[in-house]
């Protein structure tokens, strides 16, 4: 009996401890919600004093609806936090943000849109992410956010609607440091005699193998410790996707151009009429460097401290790196002044080539979230772009350059390498599109393009091989995408 | 006592049950399942049939030799790291059963490694080397062999450490007694170690070669970190292969799944057989 009563108390014991730890589970996601979303519990007493304030903003704030964004750039988290914050306090619509780690975006997103409060508000990074996510992406044909889009060619349409819309643009090119550029032009027998003439390949390539011949020379003129003239171009994963990505976006858009179809959706098959000028850009990134061309891969190199560090001239990357490189705790020699950015020069249309723009951040909004959902979020994406909170987190906090009509005066960017791009499209350049945003299976014909790179670079293969993963590659994935699309 | 036991059994299985089955049953059969399906997200699913499993062998048509050509890799180097650290591990073990001095140092010296996490571990001896290999030209993933051995030592670099402590709980079970008597018998070294000790030691061994059979089969971060599949896929075990279908390829989670499927029954049918083999030559002491 007494044996009975024990084991019965045990395993009532057991089972209340299984049911708590259900319910502290419960309570810790909870506390995971309100903390990724710290003002929620504002909600009600704000609610009432902000309804004229919400009225005026936006019209669909009516309180019951809620806005989740899952936030694509780790570095912005903070910022998005804060906003998130301010728009509660204001609204009183709760907003949650959660952000991904670095490269976990799409293994974050899927988990998340299986949830029944998925994100409303997530990021789409090309056509063929549309694509995939055809069923989730709203219609954004009437938003406020595509109408103050002011270039719609940001906007990514598919299936007849438009499913994503830019939230920033970026642009990339070669980042040179001018100051270093300069000093160059004053020596005797320079290629050029001002850093302005450097309009085309041609003189990029006798600029860049001149300076390369010389650093002995300019380092003892000038007091500096160059070592080459290109920072070195890494073939390691953290690295490569400068070349199979954005260098190969060049070719890519060429063709795109010739063939008459729409450069960021690209078409099925390509012939690859441009990579001779490819193979030419390469070979002098790779000449002209002091990295060892056998052990690219290695991930050892590190070409923005390169450039940082003044040790090269060039470097081909994005705006992005503007930040790095004139943040203070990174120790950098160069400052913003030293830095600016040219076109990648490519011996087809030289003349007329502006920097790269394009983005792989685009707003999509989930359409099988409930339709007050859809109501909020649409809301609160406009008043982003238009509120004063919002404007300034995204110029300044987040550094970034948004591609709407409302960010004018004290808004516009502060970035030197955007002021460029800017630049360039008023001298009457015109802009490359990001081609590469078409390419099918991103990953795996990357891999396929910089494993063949590399062979060819390496001298263990050559650059046929490379043509063929390019080409062929292309064609397959995209045959594999289209058919996983059906 | 032994009556109620057996009635309340179910009560006290329950919670662990419970736990059982939503931690592991429940996702276990539903991959299954999602592995016939086509689907983005895990509830949003359509039934495909086999198709996925096609699609792991035959793209476009074509004979695809990713996934054989990484099951291959795996299975080569599951085979040689279960050698090498078995080897290298049991030697250590009798080594510092032998009561040298420092015997407790050099325990713990050849057990730290198994403290630090795979990734981290993978990331230092990436820097160690590239940075040995740069003299030569080369790098981790120069070739695929680089990259095969690269994961080698890494793997026996960590793991050596355990199984040597496992080892050496073994082989101080045995009773002195046993080699004593084997001593006076007039048998040498070498009988000693193959009549005595690994005879007796075949529990031992089971676990072990079962625990790096099953380790070496489901390797993830070091070849995640180390060499993440370059040259060209080629240094792809298994678990990165199915990972990279998984995220890397649009609209292929379920050939993923499926590959994962396979993935499954090949690991479970192995280390069954293996389990089987050894077991059946531990001895009664």
């Amino acid at each position: 009996m007494n044996k009975k009563l024990v084991s019965v108390t045990l395993s009532a014991a057991m089972i209340s401890a299984l049911l708590a730890g259900c319910g502290s589970t419960a309570t810790g996601d909870t506390a995971t919600a309100a903390s990724s979303a710290p003002a929620a519990a504002a909600t009600s007493e704000a609610a009432a004093e902000a309804t004229s304030e919400a009225a005026a903003t936006s019209e669909a704030a009516t309180g019951t609806g809620k806005v989740y964004l899952l936030n694509f750039k780790p570095e912005t988290d903070g910022a998005w936090q804060t906003l998130a914050q301010t728009y509660t306090e204001q609204t009183g619509t709760e907003v949650t943000v959660l952000t991904a780690a670095d490269g976990q975006y799409s293994t974050v997103m899927q988990s998340e849109m299986a949830k029944t409060d998925a994100p409303t508000i997530f990021n789409i990074g090309n056509a063929t992410a549309a694509q995939t996510w055809d069923d989730y992406t709203y219609d954004l044909k009437d938003s406020d956010i595509y109408n103050h889009l002011t270039d719609k060619s940001l906007a990514i349409e598919n299936n007849g609607k438009v499913a994503a819309v830019a939230n920033c643009y970026e642009c990339y090119g070669i980042i040179y440091n001018k100051t270093i550029l300069d000093d160059y032009c004053t020596m005797d027998k320079a290629v050029v005699t001002s850093a302005d003439q450097i309009t085309d390949l041609d003189t990029l390539e006798a600029v860049a193998d001149d300076i390369n011949s010389r650093i002995d020379e300019i380092n003892e003129k000038f007091d500096l410790e160059l070592t080459e003239a290109f920072a070195s171009a890494g073939l390691d994963d953290g690295s490569s996707w400068r070349f199979s990505g954005h260098l190969a976006n060049m070719p890519l858009y060429y063709e795109f151009l010739d063939d008459g179809v729409d450069p960021v959706s690209g078409e099925a098959t390509i012939k690859g009429t441009y990579l001779d000028n490819f193979k030419r850009v390469w070979d002098m990134y790779v000449r002209d460097s002091a990295a060892d061309p056998k052990t690219l891969n290695s991930g050892a190199l590190n070409a923005e401290s390169e450039l940082g560090m003044e040790q090269a001239v060039f470097y081909q990357n994005g705006d992005w790196e503007f930040s790095a490189l004139t943040n203070p705790d990174n120790g950098y020699l160069v400052t913003a002044d030293d830095l600016d950015m040219m076109p990648i020069y490519f011996g087809v249309d030289d003349a007329n080539e502006g920097l790269c723009v394009g983005t792989e951040n685009h707003w999509a909004v989930n359409a099988k979230a409930p339709q007050e959902d859809i109501d909020a979020t649409l809301a609160f994406l406009n008043w982003v772009i238009t509120s004063d909170e919002g404007r300034e987190a995204i110029t300044t906090e987040m550094g970034l350059s948004a591609p709407f009509d409302t960010f004018t005066g004290d808004y516009a960017s502060t970035n030197n390498f955007a002021a460029s791009a800017s630049k360039l499209m008023a001298d009457g350049k015109t802009s490359v599109a990001w081609a590469f945003n078409a390419t099918p299976n991103v990953d795996d014909w990357r891999a396929d393009v910089v494993s063949a790179l590399t062979a060819y670079t390496d001298g263990s293969g050559d650059f046929d091989a490379v043509k063929t993963a390019f080409v062929d590659g292309w064609d397959k994935q995209w045959k594999l995408a289209a058919e996983a699309a059906e | 006592m032994e009556k109620a036991t057996k009635k309340y059994f179910p009560i006290f299985v329950l919670p662990t049950m419970i736990a059982f089955a939503i931690g592991f049953l429940i996702p276990f059969v539903y991959g299954i399942f999602l592995s016939f399906c086509k689907f983005t997200t895990v509830v949003d699913w359509k039934w495909v049939g086999l198709s996925n499993y096609s699609k792991i062998f035959y793209v476009n048509g074509e004979l695809d030799t990713t996934f054989l050509h990484s099951l291959w890799y795996t299975a080569l180097f599951t085979l040689v790291s279960v050698l090498v650290i078995n080897v290298i591990s049991f030697a250590i073990a009798m080594l510092l059963t032998k009561g040298i001095k420092g015997t407790n140092l050099f325990r713990t010296a050849f057990f730290l490694p198994n403290l630090i996490g795979g990734i981290v571990l993978s990331y230092i001896w990436l820097m160690i080397f590239n940075s040995v290999l740069s003299n030569y030209s080369k790098t981790i993933v120069s070739t695929q062999w680089y990259a095969f051995w690269g994961m080698i030592i890494v793997v026996c670099w960590q793991q050596i450490g355990y199984m040597m402590i496992i080892y050496i709980a073994g082989i101080q079970n045995i009773p002195g007694e046993l080699i004593e008597a084997a001593k006076i018998d007039g048998a040498n070294a070498w009988q000693l170690l193959t009549k005595i000790t690994i005879p007796l030691l075949m529990p031992t061994i089971t676990i072990c070669t079962f625990l790096t059979l099953t380790n070496g089969f489901k390797l993830f971060d070091q070849n995640f970190a180390l060499t993440g599949g370059n040259p060209a896929k080629q240094s792809q075990l298994l678990a990165l292969n199915i990972y990279d279908t998984m995220y890397g390829t649009t609209g292929w989670q379920g050939v993923g799944q499926a590959k994962a499927v396979i993935f499954f029954i090949l690991v479970a049918i192995i280390a069954l057989v293996q389990n089987k083999m050894t077991t059946s030559k531990e001895v009664e002491q």
